[in-house]
Formats: structure tokens, C-alpha cells, sequence
């Protein structure tokens, strides 16, 4: 069962089908959400963007459902779709070893060279220890988010879930709709 | 070398994506990890990075790291006595 649901688009962000008021668009909605809805974790600015698309996703999904613990947890995954991988983090890395002349590799770019990153960076976040898994798909496909996301719940241990789509090709292109799911008894 | 704490102050708050943070919040003795900036260890290879970048400085053992990240006042020092550029 769907308990809540966030939308992002760079010129929109909706929580439970409502609209919440944003000033700017493209990529400039991510840090303005951030300072206006989290505020208190600066490791948002090193990431790359597809790591923030869906942080900020999880986040307001998580102040939606209320309770903040962070206490750690195995019943809970994250499993995320999209079509771009981590293709903005990887062009971006590319830019960094591009010309023989100004060869200097950053490690801090080369870390989001894989979209898993951001799953990764929510369960640290909220001290997740369950299943954590990200795969790509060619478009969004709501039949197939769905089942993998049923069958996610066909281990013991996963109660519910911080499932769906969280896509991104460059700064200002990129797109959430996530959700929180429970199992149904 | 006050010239240099404050540029070398700039650079990391870039390299590293500080963004709330100014030069004048980061004390010069302060730690680099752990307590004082909280820097991890991917930032540690970014300041590695960031020495060849803009100082002509290669650490021939990532394990110096340690010694010279202590602090912005001695990494200053070190560069200030290694540099090439």
C-alpha cells in the first residue's frame, strides 16, 4: 500500500499531490528545497545531482510521513528506477580527465559514477540497513516499478519501502516520483 | 604565509563544496577531520588532488596525507616549502 508519494520536476514538486511553493527552477529548486525542508546535513552540496534529486525526494517523504528517528532499521529499502543511470556524474568525471594537458581525476566526482550512490546516500542518512538496490530501465514503466517492488517484499525481513523513479541526464533535466510503500498484511 | 592560509582557505571551501562556509569560519589550527572541519577520506584525495592542481605538489605517499592535512596552518607550511608553481 502507498502511504506517500513526492513529485520533482525542475519546475515542480508536489507532496501527496500537493504543490509545495518553489521560487526558482531547474537545479536551483534542489538547494533551495534543502536549506527550506532539511537544512542540517551539508553532505547535500557534494553530491552529484542525481544523488540530490533523490535525497530531497526522500527527505520531504519522510518529513511527510512524520516520525524522524534515525534510529537504524533493516525493514526498510530503497529501491529506485531510472534511464540514465549516472550519466550526468559520469560526463562530469570525463570533464575532469578530458585533456592530457589538465589531467587531474577528482575522486570526489568519480564516487557518483554509479546511480546506486544515491540509495546508498539515503540509507546512510536515515541508518538503513536493508536492501538498497537501484536499476535501470528504458523508460519509466509503472508495471515493472511495481513488480520488482512486490517481489522486494517477498523476503522476511522488508516491511515497506522508498520505491519508484528518480532520473537525471543533466543539471537542469531530472525527475522524481517516489513513494512510500508498506506490505500489505 | 597569511596570504596563503586565506587562498589555500578558498581553494578547499571549493574543492570540497563547503558551500555554507567562509574562509573566516575555518580556523587555522583547526583540525581538517575528524572534529574540527569533519572532512572524510574522499576529501583527503580531493586535497591531494587539489595540491597537484594548484601547487605543482605530488605526494609520493598518500599516507603523508595524515601529517600534512592536520591542519590549514600546516598544510600552508608544507606547501609554502614544496611547491614548484
Amino acid at each position: 500500500m502507498i502511504k506517500h508519494q513526492v513529485y520533482i520536476s525542475p519546475n515542480e514538486v508536489k507532496v501527496n499531490g500537493k504543490s509545495l511553493t518553489i521560487n526558482g527552477c531547474g537545479s536551483t529548486i534542489l538547494t533551495e528545497l534543502y536549506r527550506s525542508q532539511v537544512g542540517d546535513y551539508p553532505k547535500f552540496f557534494k553530491m552529484d545531482t542525481l544523488s540530490k534529486v533523490g535525497f530531497i525526494a526522500s527527505e520531504l517523504l519522510l518529513n511527510a510521513e512524520g516520525y524522524r528517528g534515525f534510529e537504524p532499521r533493516e525493514d526498510r529499502a530503497v529501491i529506485f528506477f531510472n534511464r540514465n543511470a549516472s550519466l550526468q556524474a559520469d560526463t562530469h568525471y570525463q570533464s575532469t580527465i578530458q585533456n592530457p594537458e589538465n589531467y587531474f581525476p577528482s575522486p570526489a566526482a568519480f564516487v557518483y559514477t554509479l546511480p546506486n550512490i544515491v540509495t546508498g546516500e539515503i540509507a546512510i542518512r536515515n541508518k538503513y540497513f536493508g536492501e538498497t538496490s537501484f536499476m535501470v530501465i528504458d523508460d519509466f514503466d509503472e508495471k515493472i516499478i511495481m513488480k520488482n517492488l512486490e517481489n522486494a517484499f517477498q523476503d522476511p525481513i522488508t516491511k515497506s519501502i522508498i520505491g519508484g523513479w528518480v532520473d537525471c541526464s543533466d543539471e537542469e533535466h531530472f525527475e522524481a516520483r517516489i513513494f512510500l510503500m508498506e506490505k500489505d498484511n | 604565509m597569511d596570504e596563503l592560509i586565506y587562498k589555500l582557505k578558498q581553494q578547499i571551501i571549493e574543492a570540497l563544496n563547503l558551500e555554507d562556509m567562509k574562509p573566516e569560519d575555518i580556523d587555522d589550527n583547526a583540525s581538517l577531520f575528524g572534529e574540527g572541519l569533519g572532512l572524510d577520506s574522499i576529501d583527503a584525495l580531493e586535497l591531494i588532488v587539489m595540491m597537484e592542481k594548484n601547487y605543482g605538489i605530488k605526494l609520493q605517499d598518500p599516507a603523508q596525507g595524515k601529517e600534512i592535512f592536520k591542519s590549514v596552518a600546516v598544510m600552508a607550511d608544507f606547501i609554502a616549502k614544496n611547491r614548484t608553481k
